[in-house]
Protein backbone atom coordinates (compact mmCIF):
# COMPACT_ATOMS: atom_id res chain seq x y z
CA UNK A 1 0.00 0.00 0.00
CA UNK A 2 2.48 2.45 1.49
CA UNK A 3 4.75 1.66 -2.17
CA UNK A 4 1.43 2.58 -4.33
CA UNK A 5 1.04 5.50 -2.96
CA UNK A 6 4.60 6.37 -3.39
CA UNK A 7 3.91 5.55 -6.82
CA UNK A 8 1.39 7.74 -6.99
CA UNK A 9 3.02 10.36 -5.49
CA UNK A 10 6.28 10.15 -7.60
CA UNK A 11 3.85 10.12 -11.24
CA UNK A 12 1.33 12.22 -10.02
CA UNK A 13 2.14 15.02 -12.86
CA UNK A 14 1.31 11.93 -15.57
CA UNK A 15 -2.31 11.35 -14.05
CA UNK A 16 -2.83 14.91 -13.57
CA UNK A 17 -2.01 15.47 -17.00
CA UNK A 18 -3.96 12.21 -18.19
CA UNK A 19 -6.61 14.31 -16.15
CA UNK A 20 -6.87 16.93 -18.22
CA UNK A 21 -6.60 15.35 -21.71
CA UNK A 22 -9.26 13.59 -20.81
CA UNK A 23 -11.83 16.35 -19.56
CA UNK A 24 -10.28 18.62 -22.49
CA UNK A 25 -11.11 15.38 -25.43
CA UNK A 26 -14.56 15.14 -23.55
CA UNK A 27 -15.17 19.04 -24.54
CA UNK A 28 -13.47 18.64 -27.77
CA UNK A 29 -15.29 15.38 -29.01
CA UNK A 30 -19.04 17.02 -27.97
CA UNK A 31 -20.73 16.68 -31.17
CA UNK A 32 -24.13 17.60 -30.61
CA UNK A 33 -23.62 20.67 -30.91
CA UNK A 34 -26.90 22.02 -28.94
CA UNK A 35 -25.75 20.29 -25.59
CA UNK A 36 -22.90 22.97 -24.82
CA UNK A 37 -22.84 23.78 -21.08
CA UNK A 38 -23.11 27.07 -21.14
CA UNK A 39 -20.74 28.71 -18.80
CA UNK A 40 -18.27 26.70 -21.21
CA UNK A 41 -19.34 29.08 -24.18
CA UNK A 42 -19.02 32.58 -25.13
CA UNK A 43 -22.71 32.86 -24.33
CA UNK A 44 -21.95 32.82 -20.42
CA UNK A 45 -22.52 36.23 -18.02
CA UNK A 46 -18.53 37.43 -17.95
CA UNK A 47 -17.31 36.53 -21.34
CA UNK A 48 -20.40 38.37 -22.73
CA UNK A 49 -19.89 41.04 -20.98
CA UNK A 50 -16.05 41.79 -21.65
CA UNK A 51 -16.57 40.73 -25.64
CA UNK A 52 -19.83 43.25 -25.66
CA UNK A 53 -17.61 46.44 -24.35
CA UNK A 54 -14.58 45.29 -27.08
CA UNK A 55 -18.02 44.99 -29.48
CA UNK A 56 -19.08 48.64 -28.59
CA UNK A 57 -15.50 50.40 -29.20
CA UNK A 58 -15.24 48.05 -32.25
CA UNK A 59 -18.29 48.60 -34.02
CA UNK A 60 -17.79 51.82 -35.74
CA UNK A 61 -15.45 50.36 -37.83
CA UNK A 62 -17.17 48.97 -40.63
CA UNK A 63 -20.19 52.03 -40.04
CA UNK A 64 -19.26 52.81 -43.72
CA UNK A 65 -19.60 49.56 -45.04
CA UNK A 66 -22.73 48.49 -43.64
CA UNK A 67 -24.47 51.80 -44.13
CA UNK A 68 -23.42 51.75 -47.92
CA UNK A 69 -25.72 47.82 -47.64
CA UNK A 70 -28.17 48.83 -45.96
CA UNK A 71 -28.74 51.68 -48.89
CA UNK A 72 -28.31 49.26 -51.29
CA UNK A 73 -30.90 47.25 -49.23
CA UNK A 74 -33.26 49.75 -49.26
CA UNK A 75 -33.34 50.68 -52.29
CA UNK A 76 -33.67 47.08 -53.61
CA UNK A 77 -36.88 46.61 -51.05
CA UNK A 78 -38.62 50.39 -51.82
CA UNK A 79 -38.38 48.61 -55.44
CA UNK A 80 -40.23 45.54 -54.33
CA UNK A 81 -42.78 47.35 -52.24
CA UNK A 82 -43.68 49.57 -55.28
CA UNK A 83 -44.10 47.07 -57.03
CA UNK A 84 -45.91 44.80 -55.14
CA UNK A 85 -48.54 47.62 -54.48
CA UNK A 86 -49.30 47.99 -58.12
CA UNK A 87 -49.82 44.04 -58.25
CA UNK A 88 -52.08 44.07 -55.59
CA UNK A 89 -53.66 46.86 -56.92
CA UNK A 90 -54.47 45.03 -60.07
CA UNK A 91 -55.42 42.01 -58.21
CA UNK A 92 -58.10 43.39 -56.12
CA UNK A 93 -59.31 45.68 -58.82
CA UNK A 94 -59.81 41.89 -60.56
CA UNK A 95 -61.16 40.34 -57.92
CA UNK A 96 -63.78 43.38 -57.04
CA UNK A 97 -63.66 42.95 -53.57
CA UNK A 98 -62.04 42.60 -50.52
CA UNK A 99 -61.58 38.64 -51.02
CA UNK A 100 -58.03 39.12 -49.10
CA UNK A 101 -58.20 38.91 -45.82
CA UNK A 102 -55.63 39.81 -44.03
CA UNK A 103 -55.02 36.89 -41.55
CA UNK A 104 -54.39 34.91 -44.46
CA UNK A 105 -51.47 36.27 -45.25
CA UNK A 106 -50.32 36.36 -42.03
CA UNK A 107 -46.60 36.55 -41.20
CA UNK A 108 -45.41 32.71 -40.30
CA UNK A 109 -41.92 34.38 -38.73
CA UNK A 110 -41.43 37.71 -36.51
CA UNK A 111 -37.49 38.59 -35.97
CA UNK A 112 -35.81 40.53 -33.19
CA UNK A 113 -32.55 42.83 -33.66
CA UNK A 114 -29.59 41.81 -31.74
CA UNK A 115 -26.24 42.99 -32.01
CA UNK A 116 -23.08 41.03 -32.78
CA UNK A 117 -20.95 40.67 -29.82
CA UNK A 118 -18.23 38.55 -31.15
CA UNK A 119 -17.53 36.74 -34.34
CA UNK A 120 -14.95 34.97 -35.93
CA UNK A 121 -14.28 33.81 -39.89
CA UNK A 122 -10.61 32.29 -39.44
CA UNK A 123 -11.18 29.32 -37.64
CA UNK A 124 -12.66 26.25 -39.23
CA UNK A 125 -15.33 26.08 -36.32
CA UNK A 126 -16.91 29.52 -36.39
CA UNK A 127 -19.35 30.79 -33.55
CA UNK A 128 -20.80 34.29 -33.60
CA UNK A 129 -22.18 35.50 -30.40
CA UNK A 130 -24.68 37.53 -29.95
CA UNK A 131 -26.66 40.25 -26.49
CA UNK A 132 -29.86 39.10 -26.46
CA UNK A 133 -30.25 35.90 -24.14
CA UNK A 134 -33.73 33.47 -22.72
CA UNK A 135 -34.49 37.02 -21.08
CA UNK A 136 -35.63 38.41 -24.78
CA UNK A 137 -36.90 34.81 -25.14
CA UNK A 138 -34.39 33.53 -27.76
CA UNK A 139 -34.21 29.79 -28.08
CA UNK A 140 -31.80 27.29 -29.67
CA UNK A 141 -32.56 26.11 -33.26
CA UNK A 142 -33.88 29.51 -34.19
CA UNK A 143 -32.71 31.10 -37.70
CA UNK A 144 -30.57 34.33 -37.59
CA UNK A 145 -30.02 36.80 -40.61
CA UNK A 146 -28.78 39.90 -41.62
CA UNK A 147 -29.83 42.77 -44.19
CA UNK A 148 -28.19 40.48 -46.84
CA UNK A 149 -28.91 37.36 -46.15
CA UNK A 150 -28.72 33.54 -43.78
CA UNK A 151 -26.21 34.40 -40.95
CA UNK A 152 -26.65 31.14 -39.04
CA UNK A 153 -28.42 29.00 -35.82
CA UNK A 154 -28.66 30.07 -32.54
CA UNK A 155 -27.16 26.61 -30.45
CA UNK A 156 -26.47 27.96 -26.69
CA UNK A 157 -28.69 30.59 -24.65
CA UNK A 158 -27.48 32.01 -22.07
CA UNK A 159 -29.05 34.77 -19.98
CA UNK A 160 -28.31 37.85 -21.84
CA UNK A 161 -26.27 36.13 -24.57
CA UNK A 162 -26.53 33.44 -26.79
CA UNK A 163 -24.29 31.82 -28.98
CA UNK A 164 -24.64 31.43 -33.10
CA UNK A 165 -23.30 28.16 -35.29
CA UNK A 166 -22.16 30.38 -37.87
CA UNK A 167 -22.56 29.31 -41.72
CA UNK A 168 -18.98 29.35 -41.28
CA UNK A 169 -18.60 26.00 -39.33
CA UNK A 170 -18.51 22.44 -41.38
CA UNK A 171 -21.31 21.20 -38.12
CA UNK A 172 -23.87 24.36 -40.01
CA UNK A 173 -25.92 22.63 -43.03
CA UNK A 174 -28.36 24.55 -44.90
CA UNK A 175 -31.39 23.25 -47.03
CA UNK A 176 -31.15 25.47 -50.01
CA UNK A 177 -32.31 25.86 -53.72
CA UNK A 178 -32.21 28.22 -56.83
CA UNK A 179 -34.62 30.28 -56.95
CA UNK A 180 -37.63 29.73 -58.60
CA UNK A 181 -36.91 25.99 -58.72
CA UNK A 182 -37.86 23.02 -56.65
CA UNK A 183 -34.69 20.75 -56.39
CA UNK A 184 -32.94 21.48 -53.26
CA UNK A 185 -29.24 20.53 -52.12
CA UNK A 186 -27.69 21.49 -48.54
CA UNK A 187 -25.45 24.35 -48.22
CA UNK A 188 -21.94 23.44 -46.22
CA UNK A 189 -18.76 25.23 -45.82
CA UNK A 190 -15.50 24.32 -46.96
CA UNK A 191 -13.02 25.94 -44.21
CA UNK A 192 -11.44 27.55 -47.04
CA UNK A 193 -12.97 31.31 -47.52
CA UNK A 194 -15.15 33.04 -45.56
CA UNK A 195 -17.12 34.93 -48.75
CA UNK A 196 -17.57 31.09 -50.44
CA UNK A 197 -18.95 27.76 -49.64
CA UNK A 198 -20.24 25.03 -51.29
CA UNK A 199 -24.33 23.61 -51.84
CA UNK A 200 -23.82 19.94 -52.71
CA UNK A 201 -26.21 17.10 -53.91
CA UNK A 202 -27.72 19.14 -56.38
CA UNK A 203 -29.73 16.57 -58.47
CA UNK A 204 -27.78 16.11 -62.12
CA UNK A 205 -30.48 17.03 -64.53
CA UNK A 206 -30.84 20.57 -63.51
CA UNK A 207 -28.90 22.98 -65.72
CA UNK A 208 -27.56 25.83 -63.63
CA UNK A 209 -25.92 28.56 -64.66
CA UNK A 210 -22.70 31.13 -62.82
CA UNK A 211 -24.93 34.26 -61.61
CA UNK A 212 -27.91 32.47 -60.59
CA UNK A 213 -29.31 33.49 -57.38
CA UNK A 214 -29.36 30.64 -54.04
CA UNK A 215 -32.24 31.12 -51.63
CA UNK A 216 -33.17 28.84 -48.41
CA UNK A 217 -35.68 26.17 -49.43
CA UNK A 218 -38.02 26.66 -46.22
CA UNK A 219 -37.94 23.00 -45.84
CA UNK A 220 -37.17 22.93 -42.13
CA UNK A 221 -39.05 25.13 -39.37
CA UNK A 222 -35.64 27.31 -38.31
CA UNK A 223 -36.01 29.54 -41.85
CA UNK A 224 -38.46 31.04 -44.01
CA UNK A 225 -38.72 30.03 -47.89
CA UNK A 226 -36.71 32.41 -50.37
CA UNK A 227 -33.96 33.74 -47.78
CA UNK A 228 -31.20 34.93 -49.97
CA UNK A 229 -28.06 32.76 -49.60
CA UNK A 230 -25.39 33.67 -52.11
CA UNK A 231 -25.00 33.13 -56.40
CA UNK A 232 -23.51 30.50 -57.68
CA UNK A 233 -19.57 30.94 -58.84
CA UNK A 234 -19.24 27.87 -60.60
CA UNK A 235 -20.14 24.12 -60.30
CA UNK A 236 -18.33 20.52 -60.59
CA UNK A 237 -19.02 16.97 -60.42
CA UNK A 238 -19.30 15.35 -57.46
CA UNK A 239 -17.20 12.06 -56.67
CA UNK A 240 -20.37 9.64 -57.38
CA UNK A 241 -21.09 11.73 -60.18
CA UNK A 242 -25.17 11.51 -59.39
CA UNK A 243 -25.10 15.18 -58.26
CA UNK A 244 -23.38 18.62 -59.00
CA UNK A 245 -21.64 20.71 -56.51
CA UNK A 246 -21.78 23.86 -57.11
CA UNK A 247 -20.11 26.71 -55.21
CA UNK A 248 -21.65 30.01 -54.16
CA UNK A 249 -20.77 33.28 -53.39
CA UNK A 250 -22.51 34.27 -50.01
CA UNK A 251 -24.41 36.76 -49.75
CA UNK A 252 -23.26 38.11 -45.95
CA UNK A 253 -20.51 39.50 -45.52
CA UNK A 254 -19.39 37.61 -42.49
CA UNK A 255 -16.08 39.55 -41.87
CA UNK A 256 -18.07 42.76 -40.90
CA UNK A 257 -21.08 41.64 -39.23
CA UNK A 258 -22.95 43.82 -36.62
CA UNK A 259 -26.50 43.64 -36.30
CA UNK A 260 -28.53 40.60 -37.05
CA UNK A 261 -31.90 39.44 -36.88
CA UNK A 262 -33.28 36.21 -34.99
CA UNK A 263 -36.45 34.69 -36.59
CA UNK A 264 -39.19 33.29 -34.22
CA UNK A 265 -41.17 30.96 -36.14
CA UNK A 266 -44.50 31.54 -34.75
CA UNK A 267 -46.27 27.76 -36.11
CA UNK A 268 -42.50 26.41 -34.36
CA UNK A 269 -44.36 24.35 -31.52
CA UNK A 270 -47.36 23.35 -33.26
CA UNK A 271 -45.00 21.95 -36.22
CA UNK A 272 -42.74 20.06 -33.82
CA UNK A 273 -45.87 18.59 -32.22
CA UNK A 274 -46.83 17.22 -35.54
CA UNK A 275 -43.32 15.79 -36.26
CA UNK A 276 -43.24 14.22 -32.45
CA UNK A 277 -46.64 12.37 -33.08
CA UNK A 278 -45.56 11.23 -36.24
CA UNK A 279 -42.46 9.51 -34.32
CA UNK A 280 -44.85 7.92 -32.31
CA UNK A 281 -47.11 6.64 -34.56
CA UNK B 1 6.06 34.90 -2.67
CA UNK B 2 2.56 36.68 -2.09
CA UNK B 3 3.66 39.20 -4.89
CA UNK B 4 4.86 36.79 -6.77
CA UNK B 5 1.17 35.19 -7.23
CA UNK B 6 -0.04 38.39 -7.40
CA UNK B 7 1.41 39.34 -10.36
CA UNK B 8 1.04 35.97 -11.79
CA UNK B 9 -2.50 36.14 -11.41
CA UNK B 10 -2.84 40.17 -12.91
CA UNK B 11 -0.40 38.04 -15.85
CA UNK B 12 -3.29 35.59 -16.29
CA UNK B 13 -6.01 37.87 -16.40
CA UNK B 14 -4.11 40.38 -19.12
CA UNK B 15 -3.10 37.84 -21.38
CA UNK B 16 -6.62 36.58 -21.67
CA UNK B 17 -8.42 39.64 -21.89
CA UNK B 18 -5.74 40.43 -24.50
CA UNK B 19 -6.25 37.00 -26.49
CA UNK B 20 -10.09 37.43 -26.57
CA UNK B 21 -10.22 41.24 -27.06
CA UNK B 22 -7.70 42.06 -29.38
CA UNK B 23 -5.87 38.89 -30.39
CA UNK B 24 -8.84 36.50 -31.48
CA UNK B 25 -9.71 39.09 -34.41
CA UNK B 26 -6.55 38.56 -35.88
CA UNK B 27 -5.47 36.65 -38.89
CA UNK B 28 -3.10 38.03 -41.39
CA UNK B 29 -3.62 36.62 -44.80
CA UNK B 30 -5.69 33.83 -43.53
CA UNK B 31 -2.92 31.77 -42.28
CA UNK B 32 -1.12 33.50 -39.18
CA UNK B 33 -3.04 33.41 -35.88
CA UNK B 34 -1.00 35.38 -32.79
CA UNK B 35 -1.26 33.28 -29.52
CA UNK B 36 -0.45 35.20 -26.67
CA UNK B 37 -1.80 34.07 -24.18
CA UNK B 38 0.97 31.19 -23.55
CA UNK B 39 3.31 33.49 -22.61
CA UNK B 40 1.75 32.90 -18.74
CA UNK B 41 2.67 29.22 -19.53
CA UNK B 42 6.14 30.29 -20.78
CA UNK B 43 6.88 32.22 -17.32
CA UNK B 44 5.87 30.31 -14.91
CA UNK B 45 8.51 29.63 -12.66
CA UNK B 46 10.98 26.50 -12.77
CA UNK B 47 10.47 25.55 -9.18
CA UNK B 48 6.60 25.33 -8.91
CA UNK B 49 5.12 21.82 -8.90
CA UNK B 50 4.68 19.93 -12.17
CA UNK B 51 0.84 19.57 -11.16
CA UNK B 52 0.18 23.07 -10.81
CA UNK B 53 2.06 24.19 -14.01
CA UNK B 54 -0.41 21.65 -15.65
CA UNK B 55 -3.64 22.92 -13.23
CA UNK B 56 -3.11 26.67 -14.28
CA UNK B 57 -2.44 25.86 -17.75
CA UNK B 58 -5.42 23.67 -18.55
CA UNK B 59 -7.39 26.19 -16.85
CA UNK B 60 -5.69 29.09 -18.73
CA UNK B 61 -6.37 26.74 -22.13
CA UNK B 62 -9.97 26.44 -20.81
CA UNK B 63 -10.56 30.11 -19.79
CA UNK B 64 -9.82 31.40 -23.68
CA UNK B 65 -11.77 28.53 -25.26
CA UNK B 66 -14.78 29.94 -23.58
CA UNK B 67 -14.26 33.53 -24.83
CA UNK B 68 -12.99 32.04 -28.49
CA UNK B 69 -15.83 29.39 -28.53
CA UNK B 70 -13.20 25.98 -29.04
CA UNK B 71 -14.10 24.12 -26.80
CA UNK B 72 -11.18 22.12 -25.11
CA UNK B 73 -9.30 23.04 -28.01
CA UNK B 74 -6.31 25.25 -26.15
CA UNK B 75 -7.12 23.38 -22.89
CA UNK B 76 -5.46 20.24 -24.68
CA UNK B 77 -2.97 22.16 -26.31
CA UNK B 78 -1.74 23.95 -23.28
CA UNK B 79 -1.61 20.96 -21.09
CA UNK B 80 0.36 18.93 -23.42
CA UNK B 81 2.17 22.25 -23.99
CA UNK B 82 2.68 22.21 -20.12
CA UNK B 83 3.83 18.58 -19.84
CA UNK B 84 6.62 18.92 -22.12
CA UNK B 85 7.94 22.82 -21.30
CA UNK B 86 10.35 21.21 -18.27
CA UNK B 87 12.34 19.06 -21.30
CA UNK B 88 12.16 21.71 -23.46
CA UNK B 89 13.80 23.40 -20.60
CA UNK B 90 16.04 20.90 -20.08
CA UNK B 91 17.21 20.54 -23.61
CA UNK B 92 18.82 24.19 -23.71
CA UNK B 93 19.89 24.10 -20.05
CA UNK B 94 20.88 21.11 -18.23
CA UNK B 95 22.49 22.80 -15.25
CA UNK B 96 19.03 23.80 -13.46
CA UNK B 97 19.94 24.21 -10.11
CA UNK B 98 22.65 27.30 -11.56
CA UNK B 99 19.31 29.40 -12.07
CA UNK B 100 19.46 32.58 -9.91
CA UNK B 101 16.35 33.18 -10.77
CA UNK B 102 13.21 30.76 -11.06
CA UNK B 103 11.22 32.59 -13.45
CA UNK B 104 12.64 31.96 -17.43
CA UNK B 105 13.58 35.10 -18.65
CA UNK B 106 16.28 36.82 -20.76
CA UNK B 107 18.24 37.63 -17.17
CA UNK B 108 17.68 34.13 -15.48
CA UNK B 109 18.60 31.79 -18.95
CA UNK B 110 20.69 34.34 -21.21
CA UNK B 111 19.20 35.58 -24.47
CA UNK B 112 20.09 32.95 -26.82
CA UNK B 113 18.65 30.00 -24.51
CA UNK B 114 15.81 32.37 -23.64
CA UNK B 115 14.87 32.82 -27.49
CA UNK B 116 15.26 29.43 -28.51
CA UNK B 117 13.07 28.27 -25.34
CA UNK B 118 10.40 30.92 -26.32
CA UNK B 119 10.68 29.88 -30.19
CA UNK B 120 10.28 25.91 -29.38
CA UNK B 121 7.18 26.65 -26.96
CA UNK B 122 5.25 28.76 -29.50
CA UNK B 123 6.59 26.23 -32.53
CA UNK B 124 5.26 23.62 -30.83
CA UNK B 125 2.40 25.07 -29.24
CA UNK B 126 1.20 26.16 -32.82
CA UNK B 127 1.82 22.60 -34.27
CA UNK B 128 -0.68 20.99 -31.33
CA UNK B 129 -3.61 23.81 -31.90
CA UNK B 130 -3.60 23.33 -35.70
CA UNK B 131 -3.03 19.80 -35.48
CA UNK B 132 -5.95 19.62 -33.33
CA UNK B 133 -8.20 21.70 -35.39
CA UNK B 134 -7.67 19.40 -38.20
CA UNK B 135 -9.02 16.30 -36.99
CA UNK B 136 -11.75 17.14 -38.57
CA UNK B 137 -11.03 19.19 -41.31
CA UNK B 138 -7.55 17.83 -43.28
CA UNK B 139 -5.64 19.99 -45.31
CA UNK B 140 -1.63 19.65 -45.74
CA UNK B 141 -0.04 22.69 -47.32
CA UNK B 142 -2.49 24.93 -45.44
CA UNK B 143 -1.53 23.19 -42.17
CA UNK B 144 2.03 23.42 -42.26
CA UNK B 145 1.65 27.22 -43.92
CA UNK B 146 -0.78 28.24 -41.04
CA UNK B 147 1.68 26.51 -38.41
CA UNK B 148 4.50 28.26 -39.65
CA UNK B 149 3.39 31.57 -39.95
CA UNK B 150 1.46 31.61 -36.63
CA UNK B 151 4.85 30.46 -35.02
CA UNK B 152 6.37 33.67 -36.71
CA UNK B 153 4.09 35.63 -35.63
CA UNK B 154 3.46 34.49 -32.14
CA UNK B 155 7.32 34.68 -31.80
CA UNK B 156 7.57 38.40 -32.52
CA UNK B 157 4.78 39.42 -30.41
CA UNK B 158 5.65 37.68 -27.35
CA UNK B 159 9.56 38.84 -27.95
CA UNK B 160 7.95 42.35 -27.94
CA UNK B 161 6.16 41.67 -24.99
CA UNK B 162 8.84 40.00 -23.06
CA UNK B 163 10.69 43.53 -24.13
CA UNK B 164 7.60 44.93 -22.53
CA UNK B 165 7.75 43.22 -19.37
CA UNK B 166 11.26 42.81 -18.38
CA UNK B 167 11.72 46.70 -18.30
CA UNK B 168 9.41 46.91 -15.60
CA UNK B 169 10.80 44.30 -13.39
Amino acid sequence: MRSLIDFLIKYSKWFVCLFYVLVSCILLFETNPYQHYVFLTSANRVSAECLSFSANVTSYFHLHDINEDLQLRNASLEMEVTQLRRQLRRLREDLKEESLRSDSIAPQFDFQLAHVISNSVSRTHNYITIEKGSLDSIEPEMGVVDQNGVVGIVNVVGRNSARVISLLNPKMRLSCKVKGRSDFGSLVWDCKNPHEALLEEMPRHERFQPGDTIVTSGYSAVFPEGIPVGTILSYENAHNNNFYTLRIKLFTDFTTLSTVRVLRNKLGSELSEISAGEEDE
Amino acid sequence: MTKTVIQFAILFIVLVLAQAIVFNNICLFNVAVPFVFIYFIIRLPITLNANWVLTLSFLLGLTVDVFSNTQGMNALACTLLAISRRGILHLYFPREDEISNPEPSVRSLGLFVYVRYLLTLTLLYCLLIFAIESCSFFMPVLLVLRVVCSTLLSFLLLLGLDILISQYD
